[in-house]
Formats: structure tokens, sequence, C-alpha cells
């Protein structure tokens, strides 16, 4: 059984006590801290929260599915008992009035909210090393970074310092530190999860996604969080989730390997990953089939249109009038406080991402860039389409990353090195779809990904085959 | 295409954001060899289209028009960095106001 299952199982047939839990979540807490990936953590919530589930009735207990479930949260989910600062000093010390959609599900399921967890700030960066706190620091070597930019839950997952954590993707910010930690981290379907305090990045893209150490603790924490939300309008009207048994075998499941995402220069570790799941799924009774997704190359251009010209809209709304602390500048009239607690209150990446996004929105470069990026988006998603709706496939196999993790330091210089790290991911996302990616071997002791794609709203097929996959694969096999 | 300092400037002053002088020919760089990197897509064909693709759902349901409880578990004053009397306190605009 699952991490999630077991304690949850164990809590709600009075087995163990939400408060034991809650205690050894803070000692594990403790021990992580050189991670750097936690922002604040509170034994004292912590106790609170475990104690209002000890004092509910056996009852009342059995029909909570996540009954003292630790979870970590990245610190762009709002939550009403501790801060939440996206990792930016223009956040310092803010705490929202309300609690996201997600974390009243999971409060409500009988959850415990572990932590808030570092991340790269407002969720920019593919390495977590662009948080105002410092770097998060990848759990099996911390000279390598643990991806990002949901990289602090993926930290503590991989750690065993919790057994599921959320994190949010706009280009794959959950799948690609999965990758890089060992863990499984599944991105939703665009609507599927309900975005209503997610701190926004990119609106027509962001989603609100899962970690598990296993393909069940994550999906069982995604099926409590998903279902129509009236506070987001983008949320599908749709149940929730509802998983369906693990499949022991994959008969009947077409398989597609898409050309463009196994290229010749591919990683020599992450292709031979690659190569032991194709011969699993053929093992296990699926049917593999090449396929090609012409317009990949650019999703990643397409991709940093997109996303920063969102942003920048989005993030207009930190001005030190509403919300975090005010820099007055050297005018002394409003302008001046935008200009100075914004030019002060974001980091390097942020305001690059600012600029990027003001600049391909301004007038004359608007039909150059934003219209352009709309068009090849489109056929970004009609490639998808066609490959599901007309050449009859399932889902589709991939590599999550182009390599095993990077060290701290090596891209950071080179913004465009940094973006081609969601090179396998963020068409993905730009095309709304559902995606997993689970751990499928080592190189030299650093875990690979493999990422399978499903059509829109196909979670509980992809998760089931993910589930078979991931129990025909052993992870911690160094691969050649 | 170069991104010139003054481009970086002008998109500064558009985005309410204060550059540092110091800062200027390090992101013009950038900002240059990001701008470089996505002009890629000009290389797609004008007439090569595919439907309009939106993300999330076809129509938006709106809920009924009914007034709820404050859904806020504390108000402005607390997180607001001034709020006086129900509104956000401010300086005044500059040299649209003039002087008294």
């Amino acid at each position: 059984m699952s991490d999630v299952g077991f304690v949850a199982a164990a809590v709600r047939e009075g087995r163990t006590s939400a408060d034991s839990v809650a205690r050894e979540v803070g000692r594990r807490l403790t021990r992580s801290a050189p991670l750097n990936a936690t922002l604040d953590w509170s034994q004292a919530i912590l106790d609170r929260q475990a104690t209002r589930l000890d004092a509910m009735s056996a009852t009342q207990r059995a029909a909570r599915p996540l009954a003292g479930v630790p979870i970590a949260l990245k610190d762009n989910i709002v939550t009403t008992d501790q801060p939440t600062t996206c990792a930016s000093r223009i956040l310092e010390g803010y705490v929202s009035p309300y609690d996201a959609t997600v974390v009243t599900r999971l409060r409500a399921a009988g959850a415990l909210i572990a932590s808030k967890t570092n991340l790269d700030e407002f969720a920019m960066g593919s390495s977590t090393e662009h948080s105002c706190r410092g770097r998060v620091h990848h759990p099996l070597d911390p000279a390598r970074v643990p991806g990002g930019s949901s990289g602090g839950s993926a930290a503590l997952v991989a750690a065993g310092v919790v057994p599921a954590a959320l994190g949010s993707e706009t280009g794959g910010s959950v799948r690609q530190p999965a990758s890089f930690c060992g863990v499984v981290g599944i991105k939703p379907s665009y609507g599927r999860v309900s975005r209503y305090g997610l701190v926004a990045f990119g609106s027509s893209l962001d989603q609100i996604s899962v970690f598990g150490r296993t393909v069940d603790d994550a999906s069982r924490v995604l099926a409590v969080i998903s279902g129509h939300d009236e506070h987001d309008a983008t949320s599908a009207p749709l149940p929730p989730l509802v998983l369906e048994t693990p499949r022991r075998d994959l008969r009947g499941i077409t398989v597609g390997l898409p050309r463009e995402y196994f290229p010749t220069d591919l990683d020599g570790a992450v292709r031979a990953a690659l190569d032991q799941v194709r011969d699993r799924v053929r093992d296990l009774g699926g049917t593999i089939r090449e396929v090609s997704l012409p317009h990949t190359r650019y999703a990643v251009p397409t991709y940093y249109i997109v996303a920063p010209a969102e942003a920048a809209a989005n993030l207009a709304r930190f001005d030190g009038v509403r919300y975090g602390p005010r820099r007055v500048g050297a005018g002394g009239d409003v302008e001046a406080l935008y200009r100075a607690t914004r030019g002060q209150g974001f980091g390097a990446e942020v305001r690059r991402r600012i600029l990027i996004g003001t600049y391909v929105l301004s007038s004359g470069y608007y039909d150059a860039y934003y219209r352009k990026a709309q068009q090849v988006r489109a056929l970004l998603a009609d490639d998808f389409r066609r490959v599901f709706e007309e050449q009859a496939v399932d889902m589709l196999l991939t590599p999550t990353t182009p390599t095993p993790a990077f060290r701290a330091g090596e891209k950071t210089d080179d913004p465009v090195a940094m973006y081609l790290a969601d090179i396998f991911t963020c068409s993905i996302n730009l095309a709304a779809l559902p995606a997993i990616s689970i751990p499928a071997g080592r190189s030299n002791g650093l875990p690979i990904g493999a990422q399978l794609v499903a059509p829109m709203f196909a979670e509980a097929r992809m998760l089931s085959a993910a589930a078979a996959l991931e129990a025909a694969l052993d992870p911690t096999r160094e691969v050649r | 295409m170069s991104i010139r300092k003054e481009d970086v400037l002008h998109v500064a002053r558009l985005a309410e954001l204060d550059v540092a002088e110091a800062d200027l020919e390090t992101l013009a760089e950038q900002l240059g060899r990001i701008v470089d990197f996505v002009a890629q897509l000009n290389e797609v064909p004008a007439g090569e289209q595919a439907p309009p693709f939106l993300a999330g759902p076809d129509s938006v349901p709106l809920r009924p028009d009914e007034v709820r409880p404050e859904a806020l578990q504390r108000g402005p004053a607390d997180f607001a960095p001034e709020f006086r009397q129900g509104f956000f306190v401010v300086p005044r605009l500059g040299a649209m106001e003039g002087t008294e």
C-alpha cells in the first residue's frame, strides 16, 4: 500500500493518532532543514490540526480519505494560518485572508498541512535557484538542483519528509522536478483542479499539480482536490476525479512515441531509460506506435511569449498598494511608489519575464510575437488532437526532461539554456493536457523520469496505466 | 534583433518597474537573446493555421446573483501597507495634480 493510503487507514482506524503523525513530521522537517526546501512551518500549527482530527468521533474520521496525511504546499498556494510569499520579497510576511480551494478540500479530507515549500520566485524557473530565500538542494546530491519551480515540494517528497505535496505547473514545474528527484508528478488537465487561491502566473496555463512517492499517493491526493469550483471560472464543470482500479497490464492500450521527443542528441542515459520503459509497455501487452508532433520545436519559444505576456499582466497587481511591503520612490508620488516597490521587490528572473512580457505585448510588437504565438499554440494543440483522435493513440510516452538534474549555477547566467529544461513538458501545458512523470531508472545515481501524456480529462486511464508501468519498473536501477 | 538600453528603459516604464543603470547592459543583452530565441516562430508560415485554441471550458456558467457572507477571514486593514476608513491610502499622483 502507498504511504498516503497507509497513514490514512491507520489514523482512520485509530491504530495511530494524528498527533503522533504531526510530531514525526515535525522531526522530519527539522532534519530536512539543510535542503532549504521549507519556507514556513510550525509544530504548533501541525499539532492544532492533529488535535482537531483526534478529537473527532471514529465515524467522523472514517469519512476522511486523507485522515492525518501530512501534505506540503508550494508557497504560491494561499493559506490563512501561514504566510504565502511566493519566495518573493514583494510578498514578505503576507498572510492570506482566505484559504485556496485545494487547501479547504485537503483540510476537509483530514490532511495535515505540513509546511509551505520553497520555489522559484512566483513559480518562474526550472531549478529553484531563483528564490529570495536561497536555493533548494537536490536530496541526493546537494551540489545539484532539484528542478523547478516546485523544487521545495519535490525535495520534501523525495527525502521522505511528506508522502505527497502540491506544486503548480505553468510549463512543467511539477513534472520536471519530479523527474529530477525521482518521485511521481501529476499535471492534471487544465480545469480539473480549482485555481482559486493559487497566485496567478500564466492564467491560460497554470494548474495546481501533485507530487507523490508513488502513483497511488499522488492519485489519492488529486482525487480529493479535483472537481468543479464556482470560485474559479476556468474550472471544468466536472465532478471530482474517480480513480480506476490500477491495471496489471496494458492490453488494449496503444502508446505513441513522438519522434520529436527522441532527438539524436538526447542524453544517452535518458534514451536508455526510455527504451526500457518502451520494452515494459510491450511486456505488459501494450502496443507501441511511432507518431509525429511536427510543431514540437516551436513549443519553448511559444511558451516564452505566452507565459511572460500573461505574467506581466498578472503581476501588475503587486504594486505596494494592497499587499506586502511598500517602498516609496524618489519622486514621492504614487507612480514612484509603484516603480520602487516593484523594482526592489521582484528578483532578477521575474523582472526579466515582466520586461519580456511587456515587450511582446507592446505596440508594434504584438502581432509579430503574441499573435504569432497564439497561432503556433493552436498548431501545437492540433498536433496532439490528431494523434489522439485520428491515429487512435491512447497516450504518449516521452522523456520528462532532456537530462538528469544539472549542477547549481550551471544555467543561471543563460536564461535561454534554463528555458530549454522545459522542452519536453511545456507543449503539454500549452495544449492543456494531463500528464504524469514516473521514475524510470537512474544514471550515476541521479533519477530519470518517463512521461505519459493523455487526452483531455483522461486522467483516470493515464493513472492506472502509469501504476502498471510503475510496478514493472525498478526506479533505482542504473541504466546503461 | 538587438535590444538597446533605451528599449529596456521604455519597456520598464510601461511595466512600472525601476531598473538600475548598472543592470541595463546585462538586461539588454539577455532580453536580446530571449527575443532572438522566440523569433524562431517566424519560420512557421502565416498560412499554416489550426482551429483557434482556447484553454478552459467553452462557456463560463454564472453563479446566482446572491449576496453572501464575506469570504475573507480578515479585512484588508490586516494586510495592506496603509488602509484607512475603507480606502487604500497612497501618495498623491505626481505632476498631474500640480501643487496647492
